[in-house]
C-alpha cells in the first residue's frame, strides 16, 4: 500500500514536470501511435476475409498457382457453382434448423433449470451446480462422440439431425451460469407479487420472469447460435452415412475435394463468402445490445 | 401436502430436461470412457479386458507426451498474445472513439466464421511456394528467400497466429464487458483528483475489471487447451508432429486420418488418452484457480 | 429500445425454429428414400409394384460421371425392377463404412479396395459370392483370385477389375533444359537429377523433386512402395521370405531422400503439400519430377490441364537394377456384397452387370483404370488419355501377395522415416525400433487370430504371384 502510494506520488510529480514542456505533443504521438495500431490490427483481421472474398472470385488454376492479390478476372460464376455443387440450399437448411434448434432448446432447458436453482432450494442442489460447473472443464475430446453416437442409434436419432441438435443442447452448462447470473438481478419480489395474483410457478415463469431475462437469452443464445453455426467436428462424425443431412460447415469443407477429386479451393471461398452472411446478419441484429448486456453475463 | 408435492413436481418439470441431457450425452460417455480405458477395444468386435495396460502404453508413448509438450507450447503462445491484444483493445474501444463500433464490428468479425473453412484459407495464405504472405514479404523487400510458414521450424508459430487471428475478438469483446460494468463516477473523480489515463487503468481498470479478467482467463486457458480444428485442417499435426497437440492426438486415434489405408479405430487406447488429458487440463485449470484466487477478490 | 430489439429477434428465431420443426421431417423423409444430394443419383422409374432398393457406395470420384450412366441404364433395363442408388462418399470413406455398419444404414454393395477389404472381412461386413459365381466367370478371374485379397479362408468376396500402377512422373522439358536426357533408373541418378534441376531452375523456382509430405504414409506408399518393390522387396516393409517386419530396405531408400532434402533439391514447402496443390505445381513446370500412380493422366486431363511436356516411365531402383517386379496396386478387388443386405440376390444382378465384358472393357479405354483381368486386355484397346502409355502393364508389373495390416504402438513407418528424412537421427535405431513395434504389433494380432501369417522363404520377387 506504501509503495502503491510512493509510486502515485512520483508519478504525479513527473507528469506535473513533464506537461508545460511535450503535453500536446505527446498526447498527439500517443493518439497517433493508438490509431496505427488499431487500424493495423483491423488491416490484419480483414486481410485473410479479403483473401476469401478475392479467392472467391479466381479460378481454380489461378487460385492453386497463387501469387496473386486480386482475381485477372473476376469470375462470379464460382458463387453459383458452388451453390450448386455444394447443394447450397441443403447444406444452409441444415445449418441453420440445426442452430435455431439448439439456440431454442439450449436456452428453453437452462434457463429453467437456472430458475429453479436461483429461486428455490431442493435436496441436491449442490450436488447439481457442481456438476454442471464440472462440465464446463472437463474436456476429453473426441472420445465422447462414440457412446454419444451409440446412444443416438439406440434411439433411433442417428439418421436425423435431432443427434446433433440433442449433443449440442446438453452442453448447456455455460449457458446455464450466464443465465443464472442474469437471474439474480432480477429482483424477488417480482415473482412473489405475481404469485399473489395468483399466477403459478410456471405461468410465472414465461409470463413474468423469461420476458425481463429477454437481454440475456439474447446474448446466450447468439453464442449458442454461432456455436452450433461453426460446429465442425460433430456433425461431420454424426453425418458420415448421410451426405444429405451436412451441415454447412462440414458440406464446405468437402467442397475441397471436388467431384472429381481435385481440389476446388475457389468454390469453397465462394460457399465461405456466403455462408458468412447469416452470422453476420445475427451479429449485426444483435451488435446494438450486445456489448451492453454481456457485462452481467461474464461476471455471473 | 399438496403444496410439498406441487413444488416437487415443478422443481422435476423445470431440471429434467437439464438433468436427463447432462446424464446421458455429458455424464454416461464420460463413463463409458472410464471403463474402456482398461479394455483393448478397436470398436467392432469383442473388448478384452487388459487391466492397466493402455496407461503403461501412455507413460511410454513419446508420441503423446510430445504432444503435450505441444499442446503447452500452443497453449502458451495463443494466450500471451491473445490476451493482452485483446484487453489492449477493449481499453481503447471502451472509450469514446469516433469509428469505434465499426472497429469493434471488425475485431468481432473473425469469431463468426467457421474455424475449419477458415483454415483452409489461411493454408493456402501461408503456403511456402505460392502464399500470398511470402510474395507480400518479397514483394515489400522485408524478406529475400520464401519463409516456410508450414514447415518444421515456423509451423507452430503459423498456427499460433491463426489461433489468435481467430479468438482476439472474442475475448476483446469479454473484456469490453466487464470494462463497460465499472461505475463511470470511479473515472471521474479520479479524473478531477489529476490521474492521467495510464494511472487510471492502473489503479481503476485493472483492479475493477480483475474478477471478470479470472473468468475470461479462465475460459481462453481451457479453449486453447482444447483446440484443435484449426490445426487439423492446415498441417493435420505435422510436419514430423511438430504442431500435434493432445486432442489432435487423440482424434487420430479415433477417426484415423489418412484416407488411403485403413487404420484400426483404438477405442481402448484412445478412452485413456483421453482420461489422461482431461486430467492435463483439470490440474492446470485447478492450479490456475489456486493461483488467480486473489483477483476474485474486489476492493 | 434495445430490450425491444433483441425481445424481436428472439421470437423471430423462435418461430422460425417452430417452423424449421415441421418442414425437416417431412423432407428428412423424402431424402433418406430418395436421397437426391451431393454425389447421389436416384431414378426411379419404376411404376411396377415395390421396386428393390439397393444401397451402392463408392468413394470413386473420378469416375463418377460413367458410373453414373451405368447405373441409370442398369435400372432402366433390368427386368427384376432393381433399383440402384448411387452415393458417392468424400474422404473418411471407411469410417463412413464403419459408422453404416454400426448403425444399420450399411449399403448393400460397396466399393472395395485391397487396402480396406481384409478389415471389412474381418468385422463381417462382406458376404462371400462363391455361391453366385457362374463357370464362365470362374474362368475370367480365375487366375485373379488371390489370398488375403479377394479371397478369405477359400471365400471370395470380390472381383478383379482394375489395378494402379506407380510410376516416377517427369517433366521432359525441364530435364531437357537440365541437359538430362533420360529419366533415372538409379536412386543415385535421381538425387542427382534432382540437384541438377534445382541448380538450373532455382532462380525461376522450379526444383527438382516434391512429394505431398503433409501426410508421410500417402507420399511414401506411392513412391519407396514402388521403388522398393521394383528392386526385389515388398513395398510396405514387410519381408514375405520370413513373415516379419524388417524396415532395412527401406531405410536404404531413405537415405537417397535424405539427400535430396539436404540438397535443397526438393519444393520449398513439400512437408505440408498436398496432392492436389503438387500436382498444380507440376502442371505449371514448377516441379522436375514425383512419384504416383496411373490416376496422374486422368488429372492432366481434366483438373488440371497443362502445356508442359511429361510422362510416366518405372521408377528407379536401389542400384540402377531391375530385380524385383513393379507392384500393381489397389488390384484385384472392385464391388462387394453387404452381409446385412436384405437383397443379397439383387446385389449380385447388379455386381454381374458391373463386371459384364462390355463394362470393363469401356472402363479401362476411358482411362479410368488400367484393366488386369486377362480377357478383357485381349479385347481392350488402350486408354485414350496422353501420357497413359507410360502407365500401362508392361513386363515389369505384376501383382504381389497381400502383406498384413497391423496397428502398431506409436509412429507409423512413414512418420517415423519422415522425420529422419527431415530433422535427422540414427537410422540404425530407427529402423530397429520400427522393427520391433511392427513385429509386436503383428503377433499380437497373430494371437488374437485376426492375422494369419504364412513365411515363403521360397518367394520369388520377380515372380511374386509364384507359390
Amino acid at each position: 500500500m506504501n509503495e502503491q502510494a510512493l509510486s502515485q506520488q512520483s508519478g504525479r510529480n513527473r507528469k506535473s514536470r513533464a506537461r508545460p514542456v511535450s503535453g500536446r505533443a505527446g498526447r498527439i504521438v500517443g493518439r497517433t501511435l493508438m490509431w496505427l495500431f488499431l487500424l493495423a490490427t483491423a488491416i490484419l483481421t480483414l486481410f485473410p476475409l479479403m483473401m476469401t472474398l478475392s479467392g472467391s472470385l479466381k479460378t481454380g488454376a489461378e487460385m492453386m498457382t497463387g501469387g496473386s492479390l486480386l482475381p485477372a478476372k473476376l469470375q462470379f460464376g464460382n458463387y453459383g457453382e458452388a451453390w450448386k455443387q455444394a447443394n447450397f440450399a441443403r447444406y444452409t437448411w441444415n445449418s441453420a434448423f440445426v442452430s435455431i434448434m439448439v439456440t431454442a432448446g439450449t436456452l428453453l432447458v437452462a434457463s429453467m433449470a437456472a430458475y429453479v436453482v436461483d429461486r428455490r432450494d431442493f435436496p441436491g442442489k449442490s450436488l447439481y451446480v457442481a456438476v454442471q460447473a464440472s462440465m464446463m472443464f472437463i474436456s476429453v475430446g473426441a472420445i465422447v462422440l462414440r457412446p454419444q453416437f451409440d446412444l443416438m442409434v439406440a434411439l433411433h436419432l442417428n439418421t436425423t439431425l435431432w443427434g446433433v441438435i440433442l449433443i449440442l443442447i446438453s452442453a448447456h452448462s455455460s449457458t446455464f451460469f450466464m443465465l443464472q447470473g442474469f437471474f439474480k438481478a432480477i429482483p424477488r419480489e417480482l415473482d412473489e407479487a405475481a404469485m399473489v395474483d395468483g399466477s403459478g410457478f410456471i405461468r410465472t415463469f414465461f409470463r413474468i420472469i423469461l420476458p425481463l431475462l429477454t437481454p440475456g437469452l439474447g446474448v446466450a443464445g447468439l453464442f449458442a447460435f454461432r456455436h452450433a453455426w461453426n460446429e465442425y467436428i460433430l456433425p461431420l462424425v454424426f453425418t458420415m452415412t448421410n451426405p444429405q443431412l451436412q451441415t454447412l460447415t462440414v458440406g464446405l469443407a468437402n467442397l475441397r475435394y471436388g467431384s472429381s477429386a481435385a481440389m476446388q479451393i475457389h468454390l469453397m471461398m465462394a460457399g465461405a463468402c456466403m455462408s458468412i452472411l447469416p452470422m453476420l446478419l445475427a451479429y449485426i441484429v444483435a451488435n446494438k445490445t450486445f456489448i451492453q448486456v454481456t457485462a452481467g453475463s461474464v461476471k455471473g | 401436502m399438496s403444496f410439498k408435492w406441487k413444488r416437487l413436481g415443478e422443481n422435476s418439470l423445470f431440471l429434467l430436461p437439464s438433468i436427463i441431457l447432462t446424464a446421458a450425452l455429458g455424464i454416461y460417455p464420460l463413463l463409458w470412457m472410464l471403463r474402456y480405458m482398461f479394455y483393448d477395444y478397436a470398436g467392432y468386435g469383442e473388448a478384452l479386458f487388459v487391466g492397466l495396460d493402455n496407461f503403461s502404453r501412455l507413460m511410454r508413448d513419446g508420441l503423446f507426451w510430445e504432444s503435450v509438450g505441444n499442446t503447452f507450447v500452443f497453449a502458451g503462445g495463443k494466450l500471451l498474445l491473445t490476451l493482452p491484444l485483446s484487453l489492449l483493445l477493449a481499453v481503447i474501444l471502451n472509450g469514446k472513439l469516433r469509428g469505434g463500433k465499426l472497429l469493434r464490428g471488425i475485431y468481432f468479425m473473425p469469431t463468426v466464421i467457421s474455424t475449419a473453412v477458415i483454415s483452409v484459407v489461411f493454408y493456402t495464405i501461408f503456403n511456402s511456394y505460392n502464399g500470398m504472405v511470402n510474395s507480400l514479404l518479397m514483394k515489400l523487400h522485408l524478406v529475400s528467400q520464401p519463409i516456410d510458414w508450414l514447415g518444421p521450424k515456423h509451423a507452430m508459430l503459423t498456427v499460433i497466429l491463426v489461433a489468435v487471428w481467430g479468438a482476439v475478438g472474442n475475448y476483446m469483446l469479454l473484456f469490453l464487458a466487464g470494462l463497460q460494468s465499472i461505475p463511470q463516477d470511479l473515472y471521474e473523480s479520479a479524473a478531477i483528483d489529476g490521474a492521467n489515463a495510464g494511472r487510471r487503468f492502473l489503479h481503476i481498470t485493472l483492479p475493477m475489471l480483475a474478477p471478470v479478467a479470472q473468468m475470461v482467463m479462465m475460459l481462453a486457458i481451457i479453449a486453447s487447451l482444447k483446440g484443435y480444428e484449426s490445426i487439423m485442417v492446415i498441417t493435420e499435426g505435422g510436419p514430423i508432429g511438430k504442431t500435434e497437440v493432445m486432442y489432435l492426438y487423440l482424434y487420430k486415434l479415433l477417426f484415423p486420418v489418412s484416407t488411403g489405408s485403413p487404420v484400426a479405430q483404438q477405442i481402448g487406447y484412445g478412452s485413456a488418452v483421453g482420461f489422461a488429458s482431461a486430467v492435463i487440463v483439470g490440474a492446470i485449470t485447478g492450479l490456475y484457480f489456486f493461483l488467480s484466487r486473489k483477483m476474485n477478490k474486489v476492493y | 429500445m434495445r430490450k425491444k430489439w433483441l425481445g424481436l429477434s428472439l421470437s423471430l428465431m423462435l418461430a422460425a425454429g417452430i417452423a424449421g420443426c415441421g418442414g425437416n421431417d417431412s423432407s428428412d423423409k423424402s431424402s433418406t428414400t430418395n436421397g437426391k444430394s451431393d454425389g447421389s443419383v436416384a431414378a426411379p422409374s419404376a411404376d411396377k409394384g415395390q421396386p428393390v432398393q439397393l444401397k451402392y457406395w463408392t468413394d470413386d470420384r473420378h469416375d463418377q460421371e460413367y458410373i453414373k450412366e451405368l447405373i441409370n441404364k442398369f435400372n432402366d433395363t433390368n427386368g427384376d425392377n432393381i433399383q440402384v442408388e448411387l452415393t458417392v462418399m468424400s474422404e473418411n470413406y471407411t469410417q463412413s463404412v464403419d459408422i453404416a455398419f454400426s448403425s444399420n444404414q450399411a449399403p448393400d454393395v460397396l466399393r472395395l479396395k485391397s487396402a480396406n477389404t481384409s478389415e471389412f472381412v474381418k468385422k463381417g461386413y462382406l458376404t462371400p459370392i462363391d455361391g453366385y459365381l457362374t463357370n464362365d466367370m470362374k474362368t475370367k478371374f480365375g487366375s485373379l483370385l488371390i489370398d488375403n485379397v479377394n479371397r478369405f479362408e477359400g471365400k471370395v468376396y470380390s472381383l478383379a477389375n482394375t489395378g494402379l500402377t506407380m510410376r516416377l512422373v517427369y517433366n521432359k522439358d525441364i530435364f531437357a533444359k537440365a541437359g538430362i536426357e533420360n529419366p533415372p533408373v538409379s536412386l543415385q541418378e535421381m538425387v542427382d537429377d534432382a540437384k541438377k534441376i534445382t541448380e538450373v531452375g532455382k532462380s525461376e523456382g522450379i526444383y527438382g523433386f516434391a512429394l505431398n509430405f503433409k501426410n508421410p504414409k500417402q507420399a511414401f506408399d506411392r513412391s519407396i512402395r514402388e521403388i522398393l518393390s521394383l528392386s526385389g522387396y515388398q513395398g510396405l516393409g514387410f519381408d514375405m521370405k520370413t513373415g516379419q517386419f524388417d524396415f532395412a530396405p527401406y531405410s536404404q531408400v531413405i537415405e537417397y531422400f535424405k539427400q535430396m532434402h539436404k540438397d535443397g533439391s526438393i519444393l520449398p514447402g513439400a512437408e505440408t503439400l498436398d496432392i492436389d496443390p503438387l500436382r498444380a505445381q507440376f502442371a505449371a513446370g514448377k516441379i522436375g519430377m514425383y512419384l504416383s500412380f496411373s490416376t496422374e493422366p486422368g488429372v492432366y486431363k481434366d483438373q488440371f490441364p497443362t502445356d508442359i511436356k511429361w510422362a510416366g516411365t518405372l521408377a528407379p531402383t536401389l542400384d540402377g537394377q531391375i530385380k524385383g517386379t513393379s507392384e500393381i496396386v489397389s488390384a484385384g478387388t472392385w464391388l462387394g456384397i453387404s452381409a446385412k443386405s436384405m437383397h443379397q440376390e439383387a446385389a449380385w444382378k447388379f455386381m454381374q452387370y458391373m463386371y459384364g465384358d462390355d463394362v470393363l472393357k469401356t472402363y479401362h479405354e476411358k482411362g479410368f483404370g488400367i484393366a488386369i483381368v486377362p480377357s478383357i486386355l485381349e479385347q481392350a484397346k488402350n486408354p485414350e488419355i496422353g501420357g497413359m502409355e507410360g502407365f500401362l502393364v508392361g513386363e515389369h508389373d505384376s501383382l504381389w501377395p497381400a502383406s498384413p495390416n497391423v496397428t502398431p504402438e506409436g509412429s507409423n513407418y512413414a512418420d517415423a522415416f519422415f522425420k529422419y528424412m527431415i530433422a535427422g537421427g540414427d537410422s540404425k535405431t530407427i529402423t530397429a525400433d520400427l522393427n520391433a513395434r511392427y513385429n509386436a504389433a503383428l503377433s499380437k494380432a497373430v494371437e488374437k487370430g485376426e492375422i494369419t501369417v504364412t513365411p515363403n522363404p521360397g518367394f520369388d520377387s520377380s515372380k511374386p504371384q509364384d507359390k
